[in-house]
């Protein structure tokens, strides 16, 4: 079915599935098939901030104190931080709009990517600061074989499904010959090729993240690049709604909430979604270990991320009722709920509480000893 | 819903343990006083990091969760028992 811009039949948005009906036509927000995804896109608008709110000058301070091998775990985390941004704010809409059929769901996509816009900027926000030329920064994303291996792995989901909806729109159900390739494209195929990339979304958002996000903050537990912190802590309460929209669409799609045949597909295709997890928290302790190959820092090494990993993946996994396949029971990073808690979210500058952040302003903390030398 | 008492029993199953709950308070708050080792990241209702089951009883939500939770589960970090309750946390 050829894709259009306005759809000009009549539809019910409320009847149709979240993905393969239908076009959408008005973008209507009074009546919602599932209003959570409406409710998810007002809570993602409150959200909104600007990389450049955040004072990250201090950072460059702090980084020409690290040492080598933080210096490479900082750098390392940030790059790979920039690819997962660079994908996220591209991809869901290239591959879900042209496939969604609810107005709210495809106004929450186009939301969710215009945030992960925001957060690649903010990566460009924190680099301009350190290095007078972050070009090579950049240019290291695309050439790094350790960053490549995990873009590979996080790309081929997005990019198989938008292959085959390309051809499914333009040519139809059938055998397809291009470049002297034979590629089937059918209905039942291409839902399934949207829920594997749905589950490999999730996994991106639920573990990858929070692995990075684990990084970021042991520096700020040792008051290092606070800045930088500070803006991951907005990137990351973003990401919360994120993880959540996702794990929402594959809850509704197993409890036969929504299409019913990706309720049968979920099934079938459950030990293949586990899989794209499994995989995923491979590659990030592989990320571990490059990331501390030159030596630890205080308060996170290998081992500890890893467990972390574990411990993370076991959340997410349990969610959306793939169960806990790790044994790992408590959070070993327990501080990183300080960073993940929204109430510790700075939400104005000035009610920065962090000293550092208050650069050219009065500080209000006054001591007794400030006196000593004052004299009636 | 005109009770007597401003307090609510809180049967944790998993844990052998039972919380006495203050009317005002988060249910999360009432389970980390009790030292109950319980996950947690938003405290707002949009994670669902705090995703707990409800055996028996019901709960009142001061915000709306915005997570996905299972007909047979709350998010502690937003609500307040409205009855007596009993839950598991895994």
């Amino acid at each position: 079915m050829r894709y259009t811009t306005f759809n000009q039949y009549t539809t019910n948005p409320l009847t149709e599935p979240m993905f393969f009906g239908n076009p959408v036509n008005v973008a209507r927000y009074d009546q919602q098939k599932h209003s959570i995804f409406e409710k998810l896109v007002e809570k993602q608008i409150s959200f909104f901030w600007r990389p450049e709110e955040v004072d990250v000058s201090k950072d460059r301070i702090d980084f020409q104190k690290l040492s080598e091998p933080e210096k490479h775990i900082f750098i390392s985390n940030l790059k790979y931080q920039t690819l997962l941004d660079s994908v996220q704010g591209r991809s869901p809409n290239i591959a879900f709009l042209p496939i969604v059929s609810l107005p709210e769901l495809e106004t929450w996509i186009e939301t969710w990517s215009f945030y992960e816009t925001i957060h690649s900027r903010s990566y460009t926000h924190i680099l301009r600061n350190l290095f007078s030329d972050p070009g090579e920064i950049f240019e290291d994303i695309v050439v790094n074989e350790e960053i490549k291996r995990r873009a590979t792995d996080i790309s081929k989901y997005y990019d198989d499904l938008i292959f085959f909806t390309q051809l499914w729109q333009t040519q139809g159900e059938g055998v397809h010959s291009l470049d002297g390739n034979h590629y089937t494209v059918t209905k039942k195929e291409l839902k399934k090729k949207l829920y594997l990339c749905m589950n490999s979304v999730n996994a991106l958002e639920a573990i990858r993240f929070y692995v990075s996000f684990a990084c970021t903050f042991a520096f700020a537990e040792r008051e290092l690049m606070e800045g930088n912190s500070k803006i991951i802590r907005l990137i990351a309460r973003d990401e919360h709604l994120h993880l959540t929209s996702t794990q929402h669409i594959l809850n509704l799609w197993a409890k036969s909430k929504d299409d019913p045949e990706m309720a049968d597909i979920a099934e079938e295709c459950k030990e293949e979604a586990k899989h794209i997890f499994l995989t995923a928290v491979e590659q990030e302790k592989q990320w571990a270990k490059y990331l501390f190959k030159n030596g630890s820092m205080i308060g996170l090494n290998e081992d500890i991320l890893c467990q972390y990993v574990e411990f993370i993946a076991n959340e997410r996994m349990n969610a959306i009722g793939f169960g806990k396949p790790f044994e790992i029971k408590n959070n070993p990073l327990p501080w990183m709920n300080n960073y993940l808690n929204s109430d510790n979210v700075q939400v104005a500058p000035q009610e920065a509480e962090i000293s550092s952040y208050l650069v050219g302003q009065i500080d209000s903390e006054v001591s007794a000893n400030e006196f000593d030398d004052f004299d009636l | 819903m005109s009770d007597h008492s401003n307090s609510r029993s809180v049967k944790v199953i998993s844990h052998q343990l039972e919380v006495q709950h203050q009317a005002g308070e988060p249910l999360l708050l009432s389970l980390e006083n009790a030292q109950i080792n319980i996950q947690y990241h938003c405290r707002e209702g949009y994670c669902g990091a705090c995703r707990t089951r409800l055996i028996k009883g019901n709960v009142e939500y001061t915000t709306a969760p915005l997570a996905f939770i299972d007909d047979d589960e709350i998010l502690p970090c937003c609500c307040e028992p409205a009855t007596d309750i009993e839950i598991s946390i895994e």
